[in-house]
């Protein structure tokens, strides 16, 4: 049971203070409720290298990490398609400082062209090191556009091209913020050695004189359900073949997400899930396989994504997958097999309520979505599965016609 | 209202002390040391059991580290599917570590299910049978991940950077070719178990939640009796050879980013000047503010990121600057380099920036101390060492003590050039 009080400023920003005093630091993470599935399609990465340009400097602090180093703290943050997270560490007793920084890029941003120049030079490598400098770096690249033919979904963080990140513009960086970033689209959460009161009175304090914003509205088109197969090959410098098959599904914050997540993990958690004994152990087909949920807040994918073992041919290795997935369609999990897998989930959750840091993030993203109150109910939702849902939701999902395959042959020597 | 002035930093305290909670030593029947962290707000346990069996130990590439993999791949109880599905019920995870001098398996596991999977654990560790099968399947498995990392520009700058300093086949470089993966045997593997993995060559680190009925449970499993005894004198004898090539060029065709290294060998943590050398490492490379990153990522937009590291082995150590940049720009990027850290051997580093560093690595020491597992690490690392973790208290106090003026010594005696390794991997040379 994670225990936090919760308070909103009147400007809108919601505040979360969850205490843990087995730790000498706190943590301040933020969220805002802004990720790449936002963006101009014709503008993408923006969400991201927007991220990068919150540390360049804001309107009455030159240098973000300077100051923060200089207290003992450190930072980081991630984007993804529905949001953008940042979050820090320090000291307990230089909370104020965390609260002094947050606020004033929340406040406005320095907008310098001269950040905007490198931070765009940056991404640039970082798209270049994690999706074209690596073997299968640019699966995603292909596989969200095969899968999604409508929605933002469709595009990865990082951008759909260099070109994107390269033409961004100054006033188009202003505008991002000003639509986005604002107390009422943002969610603020304190964990650590901290006392409600004087998180309450530091809120007040940084926040409270930030003015509300006025938010573009998010009209996100649907993404049409999906009637037949789907597939696509590529050749790549790259010593073994691979495949990736993407499943349309439910959101997040669905009823359904915790069966789909059950079923996920009968198939692929841990070395007894079915295709880790069926198709690595057993029959040597692949040298590693996994299936995991994106856990989007839109509808999202279940994703099977396999290396070949040297020598094994496409065809079988994929009819062995689908094997696997009919067996789960066919005939219902036995009570044993679920158990396991609902104990695993419960002793992740416990193993993951030990960081502070993560407590906060998990408190933030359950606010977001719905309420922070919902964490605690994790365990219950996913307690009440039954091995019909699991069956249930294989056969709604895990058929042919729902399927996008991505075929990444290693080029012939 | 006072009206707020969002110019000026809030007031703040400098960390003096950072508190590093005591690991308690106690010693099962057989002799084996239990070392013991308390604490934490979850009912779960780590244990980890640590052996003299690491790369050190093997006569040829793959032997340490398959074998400790193979552990659990059958015992004489149960077999590798039979424990996975057992395991996994349980909640609990293990893990296999596999390092330069010692090799370890770690159960993390919910304290309501101790006793079952310290039951498998025992297994694992006292019982494992290496059936043929498993064997296969588990190397070649390995053998294609190897390849896979080898199609990486900064696996490729690692692995030669490595060879350059060390000597290609002292277990600190450990490079080998695909074909050893077709070459190990299994009788070398539970022969090399057989050797290794026994009471007397043995240490357990537990943290966690604890309470009086743990190490007795942990006792009626591994302490009652002696289980194998190791063989003495068959560890075979490493030499240290660094290279005299200084500069080294690896082609990889078609690569958009080139991958560098820059470093050379050096002492461990066990050495007077170590202390000042992490603070130079810090200022030079060692955090998000450090001068390299600053300029060659923050002012120039050459890469993603650029740090530079120390690494500590029993008997030596390095230093190597790390990065990844784009084609166009690793000739720059390398020229920026250097004169980065010919600024610190020629200006003194100011008292600010000083301060910074260190005011920084406190918040660090803080953070990496910060929950009974992570000082369970902490441990493991300074146990091979002879010392546990009061050896930071002393560290920290080191680095508040050191000077500009000190650094700037340290890095005109380590950092010349001429002792300086380079390697480039990529397209074209720089």
């Amino acid at each position: 049971m994670i225990e936090f009080d919760k308070f909103t400023l009147d400007n809108g920003l919601k505040v979360i203070v969850h205490r843990d005093t087995s730790t000498p630091l706190a943590a301040v993470n933020i969220l805002y409720n802004i990720g790449a599935k936002d963006e101009n399609p014709e503008q993408t990465g923006f969400a991201h290298l927007f991220e990068h340009l919150m540390f360049g400097g804001s309107i009455n602090i030159p240098n973000y990490d300077e100051p923060l180093q200089q207290v003992g703290g450190d930072n980081n943050a991630w984007t993804s398609n529905d949001v953008t997270n940042y979050y820090l560490t320090v000291p307990k007793e230089n909370l104020e400082t965390g609260f002094w920084l947050e606020s004033d890029r929340m406040l406005s941003l320095a907008f310098t062209e001269k950040s905007l120049d490198v931070q765009k030079a940056v991404v640039i490598e970082e798209f270049k090191q994690h999706y074209f400098n690596q073997p299968y770096g640019d699966v995603w690249l292909h596989l969200r556009p095969l899968a999604y033919k409508k929605h933002p979904y469709q595009w990865s963080t990082i951008g759909k091209c260099i070109e994107h990140i390269a033409d961004a513009q100054l006033q188009d960086v202003k505008d991002f913020f000003f639509h986005h970033y604002a107390p009422n689209n943002a969610v603020l959460v304190v964990s650590g050695h901290v006392e409600t009161e004087e998180v309450k009175r530091l809120a007040e304090k940084w926040f409270g004189p930030i003015e509300r914003r006025e938010i573009t509205p998010r009209n996100l088109p649907t993404e049409p359900k999906q009637t037949e197969f789907r597939s696509l090959h590529l050749e790549r410098e790259v010593p073994y073949d691979a495949i990736y098959m993407a499943f349309h599904m439910c959101s997040r914050n669905h009823e359904d997400f915790y069966k789909v997540d059950l079923l996920s993990d009968i198939l692929s958690n841990g070395q007894s899930s079915r295709i880790f004994q069926t198709l690595i152990k057993e029959k040597n087909l692949f040298s590693s396989i996994d299936a995991y949920l994106t856990g989007d807040f839109e509808p999202g994918l279940f994703v099977i994504s396999g290396k070949l073992t040297q020598g094994v041919n496409m065809m079988d290795a994929e009819k062995a997958i689908w094997d696997v997935l009919d067996e789960v369609s066919a005939t219902k999990a036995n009570e044993y097999e679920l158990q396991k897998v609902k104990n695993k989930i419960e002793s992740s959750l416990v193993f993951s309520e030990i960081s502070f840091l993560n407590k906060a993030m998990n408190i933030a993203q359950h606010e977001i979505t719905g309420q922070a109150e919902d964490i605690n109910l994790e365990v219950e939702k996913y307690n009440k599965v039954s091995t019909a849902d699991l069956q249930e939701m294989a056969q709604k999902i895990l058929i042919k016609e729902n399927c996008s395959t991505l075929y990444y042959h290693a080029k012939k020597q | 209202m006072e009206k707020l002035n969002r110019s000026l930093p809030p007031h703040f305290k400098t960390i003096e002390h950072v508190d590093i909670p005591k690991s308690k030593q106690e010693v099962l029947s057989n002799q084996i040391p239990v070392h013991i962290i308390a604490g934490g707000s979850q009912d779960v346990l780590k244990i980890e059991m640590i052996f003299n069996a690491g790369l050190w130990y093997q006569k040829s590439p793959l032997i340490s580290g398959t074998c400790n993999s193979m552990l659990n791949e059958g015992t004489e109880k149960y077999s590798a599917a039979e424990l996975a599905e057992k395991f996994d019920f349980y909640g609990a995870y293990i893990t296999y570590n596999n390092s330069q001098h010692d090799a370890s398996v770690c159960l993390y596991t919910l304290n309501k299910y101790l006793d079952e999977t310290l039951d498998l654990l025992e297994q694992i560790i006292k019982y494992p049978t290496f059936p043929e099968k498993e064997f296969k399947t588990i190397l070649s498995n390995k053998k294609q991940d190897f390849l896979v990392n080898r199609e990486k520009t900064n696996a490729l700058a690692k692995e030669k950077f490595n060879a350059l300093i060390y000597g290609a086949t002292h277990p600190y470089a450990n490079v080998f070719e695909a074909k050893v993966f077709d070459e190990v045997k299994l009788d070398d593997i539970k022969e090399f178990y057989k050797n290794f993995y026994t009471s007397d060559n043995c240490r357990i680190i537990v943290s966690g939640k604890m309470d009086e009925t743990v190490l007795p449970k942990i006792e009626s499993r591994f302490g009652a009796s002696a289980w194998q005894t190791k063989t003495s004198g068959i560890e075979p004898e490493h030499k240290l050879i660094s290279s005299n090539e200084k500069k080294s060029f690896v082609l990889k065709k078609d690569a958009v980013q080139s991958s560098i290294r820059i470093g050379r060998p050096l002492f461990n943590k066990t050495h007077p000047d170590f202390a000042g050398i992490m603070l130079l490492n810090l200022v030079l490379g060692g955090y998000f503010g450090s001068r390299l990153m600053q300029n060659i990522r923050e002012d120039k937009g050459y890469t993603y990121g650029i740090n530079s590291v120390l690494l500590s082995h029993l008997e030596s150590g390095h230093f190597a600057i790390i990065t990844e940049v784009g084609t166009d720009v690793c000739e720059a990027a390398i020229s920026e380099i250097y004169k980065e850290i010919d600024r610190l051997k020629e200006e003194l580093v100011p008292e600010d920036e000083l301060n910074l560093v260190k005011n920084f690595f406190a918040g660090e020491m803080l953070r990496s101390f910060d929950s009974p597992f992570a000082l369970s690490e902490s441990l493991r690392g300074n146990l091979l060492f002879g010392f546990d973790n009061s050896y930071y208290e002393r560290f920290l106090q080191d680095i508040k003590a050191t000077t500009s003026q000190k650094i700037m010594e340290l890095a005109n005696t380590y950092f010349q050039k001429e002792d300086l390794y380079e390697v480039i991997v990529g397209e074209n040379k720089a």
